[in-house]
């Protein structure tokens, strides 16, 4: 079942999965709220034909939308694949350790305070994600490093201590104001600026390949700790180092879209069943896979209610549920 | 302790209360055992009816209601347009007009009041609003036996019927009347003005990130309608649908119209930088307009917005820029099916270019 990690192997996964991702991503283009025939569609894409209306939903609306669909998922996938490593837990998803809830009380903490707080609720996000990151790697670390039980537990429960602050806010908020932040809390990928996808893509790029100089760590980390030290693996730094990353890329991905439930569990499980589990081949596939996975999950938010539009969290937690659940009895069977 | 459950009884059982009470039997017993009730709640129990309120429940409320609680600051601002505050104990934390609502003890939010503040206050009724709260508060307050009589605000009529509902639920039927037949001159001031104008196609933002608009049952559908526009969100299902921003592309809105926010309200600027937003001709020619939010409040201020939208999509003065750039020529105004601005399902819809 588990691939051997060749360069040949890898190249050849990396370029079947970057085709699907493409053909998955030129089919997103082409499908939405309105109908455009794919004449239209090429030619708002290219800008050409003088087609104003054409150009407005191609352009400015489903590239840039499907072109953070697929960091998002790139990002939430790799993050729980370096995860379910770190911990050596199979359900680790990105949003174990707290992070998601920490972006979360960012923005409404934003939205709630208003003014110029609001107009800065990315930042905030991020800046939640970056604080909880950071007080859940002091409390999981144990004699210098990091503890993988203490790491969960503390991940856990700060989750909860945090979503209990952002409840307690939401009461708090008029109605109208929890409606759009309702969407937030989904999962959403509606709200797009230029500027944002024009810093998400290197951040997410730079640290995908970050994590993929420590692939061979990982996978002597899964040996365990005492093994891995035998191996010769500085096991607290490389710990300590794809915690950050992978928490990086989780703070990246919910501040721009909210939180997305269980790409970050269910993709890195897929990757598994289709390359085995050397990271070498893994990474690459968690993060082409995650990407695909999500441009679909999203044009199907886009689509299946138009001209309504769903929170893209809800097409992953209603698709995801089921599939998972078919993977563990298929892999129990 | 007898006297407490029979009166716990009498409340709960509705219709059947109603057939009991006629009972001579029962009659004669609830005679002997008001004299045990304490004063207060003898007082109610000798002189309750039972109305059918806006959202067709039987209740029966007090004969002349004297403490009541506001659910939503809609009917809070109604009951002081009625000059009934005396009799208001307490109201929601936004219960924000008239400013002397502020200084009423509150009950907590709209979606989750305190249950708790609401019985210590000892109300002989609660007011409160189909479309604002919950229906678990409703439940909850008729299982502790405290009548609440609901509103129910999809259109403009119902707001001014909901003036007269409870104008006759509070002794102050002239008074509502008169409120209600006022604003209802000023309904047909704005649709005598506007009559025959063709509508701009206007699309109203609940929010703009992710955008939530409003569907075709909502009061504020309503207003637009009758301020002499259409919502470019009329066709759908829902109070507060979340629209497409690419479909709002291809509806080509004339005006945008969007409430301004105690929190957060974005400035054209903001809109103009937005991928999607910024390709609105609305945007592109600035016909955003930040209006009052109490346009999303089913009180009497409403027709204030119903006004003050009026006056956006049809000035009264004809060189405003709107009239200019968006209406047809005056020989070309007749109120037939207007070609420039063709139905959302028209195959005519798609293929109109962005101006």
């Amino acid at each position: 079942m588990s691939l051997p990690a060749t360069r040949r192997n890898v190249l050849s996964v990396a370029l079947g999965l970057a085709t699907l991702l493409l053909i998955t991503a030129l089919a997103a283009l082409a499908l939405g709220g309105v109908h455009l025939s794919i004449a239209r569609v090429w030619n708002g894409l290219l800008g050409r034909g003088g087609d104003s209306e054409a150009l407005a939903i191609v352009r400015d609306l489903r590239l840039p939308r499907v072109l953070l669909a697929a960091l998002v998922g790139a990002a939430l996938a790799v993050s729980g694949t370096a995860l379910q490593a770190l911990l050596r837990n199979p359900l680790a998803d990105p949003y174990v350790l707290g992070i998601s809830s920490g972006a979360a009380l960012g923005e409404i903490l934003a939205l709630w305070l208003g003014g110029l707080w609001a107009a800065a609720a990315p930042a905030m996000a991020f800046a939640g994600a970056v604080a909880t990151t950071a007080w859940v790697y002091l409390l999981g670390r144990r004699g210098g490093r990091l503890a993988s039980y203490t790491l969960v537990l503390a991940g856990v429960i700060t989750a909860s201590f945090l979503s209990a602050v952002i409840l307690f806010i939401l009461t708090l908020l008029s109605t109208r104001d929890v409606r759009g932040t309702a969407f937030w809390l989904m999962g959403d990928l509606s709200v797009i600026t230029n500027a944002r996808i024009g810093w998400l893509a290197p951040a997410v790029v730079l640290a995908i390949a970050a994590l993929y100089a420590f692939a061979k760590d990982l996978n002597v980390l899964l040996l365990g700790d005492v093994e891995a030290a035998h191996l010769g693996v500085p096991v607290a730094r490389v710990e300590t180092l794809v915690f950050l990353l992978a928490s990086l890329l989780t703070g990246l991905a919910v501040s721009v879209s909210g939180t997305i439930g269980y790409l970050g569990l269910l993709v890195p499980h897929l990757g598994r069943m289709l390359v085995g589990s050397d990271h070498r081949l893994l990474l690459p596939t968690a993060a082409l896979g995650g990407a695909t996975v999500l441009i679909l999950a999203d044009t199907l938010a886009r689509t299946v209610v138009a001209p309504l539009e769903l929170p893209v969290g809800a097409v992953t937690a209603v698709a995801g549920a089921p599939v998972f659940i078919y993977l563990l009895r298929r892999a129990a069977g | 302790m007898q006297a407490g459950s029979l009166q716990r009884n009498l409340r709960y059982t509705g219709k059947e209360r109603m057939r009991a009470l006629r009972t001579p039997v029962i009659l004669l017993l609830a005679v002997c055992t008001t004299r045990t009730l304490p004063p207060r709640a003898a007082a109610i129990f000798a002189a309750t009816r039972a109305v059918v309120d806006e959202t067709h429940r039987q209740v029966m409320v007090p004969e002349h209601p004297q403490r009541i609680v506001s659910l939503a600051p809609s009917i809070t601002e109604t009951l002081y347009a009625l000059d009934q505050q005396d009799k208001l104990v307490a109201d929601t934390d936004y219960c924000d007009y008239p400013a002397a609502a502020t200084q009423k003890p509150h009950i907590g939010a709209v979606l989750n009041p305190s249950i708790e503040r609401i019985v210590a206050l000892k109300p002989d009724l609660a007011i409160g609003s189909a479309e604002a709260n919950r229906r678990e508060t409703a439940d909850q307050l008729e299982h502790l036996g405290i009548p609440l009589y609901g509103l129910s605000d999809k259109s403009v009529d119902d707001v001014l019927k909901s003036i007269r509902d409870l104008g006759a639920l509070l002794d102050s039927k002239t008074q509502a009347n008169a409120l209600a037949s006022s604003l209802e001159d000023r309904v047909q001031s704005v649709e005598h003005r506007v009559a025959g104008l063709p509508p701009p196609r206007v699309l109203f933002v609940t929010w703009y990130q992710p955008l939530i608009t409003i569907g075709a049952h909502n009061f504020v559908a309503d207003v637009i309608r009758r301020a002499g526009g259409q919502s470019i969100s009329d066709d759908l299902p829902g109070e507060w649908p979340r629209l497409s921003l690419e479909v709002v592309l291809a509806r080509h809105p004339d005006v945008i119209l969007l409430p301004r926010s105690h929190n957060y309200t974005p400035s054209l600027e903001d809109l103009k930088r937005l991928p999607g937003w910024r390709d609105l001709a609305a945007v592109k020619s600035g016909r955003v307009y930040f209006i009052s939010d109490t346009i999303i409040r089913p009180s009497p201020r409403l027709i204030d917005s119903l006004e003050e939208v009026a006056q956006i999509l049809h000035p009264r003065d004809n060189r405003s820029a709107i009239a200019r750039d968006s209406l047809p020529s005056p020989e070309s105004r007749v109120p037939s099916p207007d070609a420039r601005h063709p139905m959302p399902d028209s195959p005519l819809a798609r293929t109109e270019p962005l101006e």
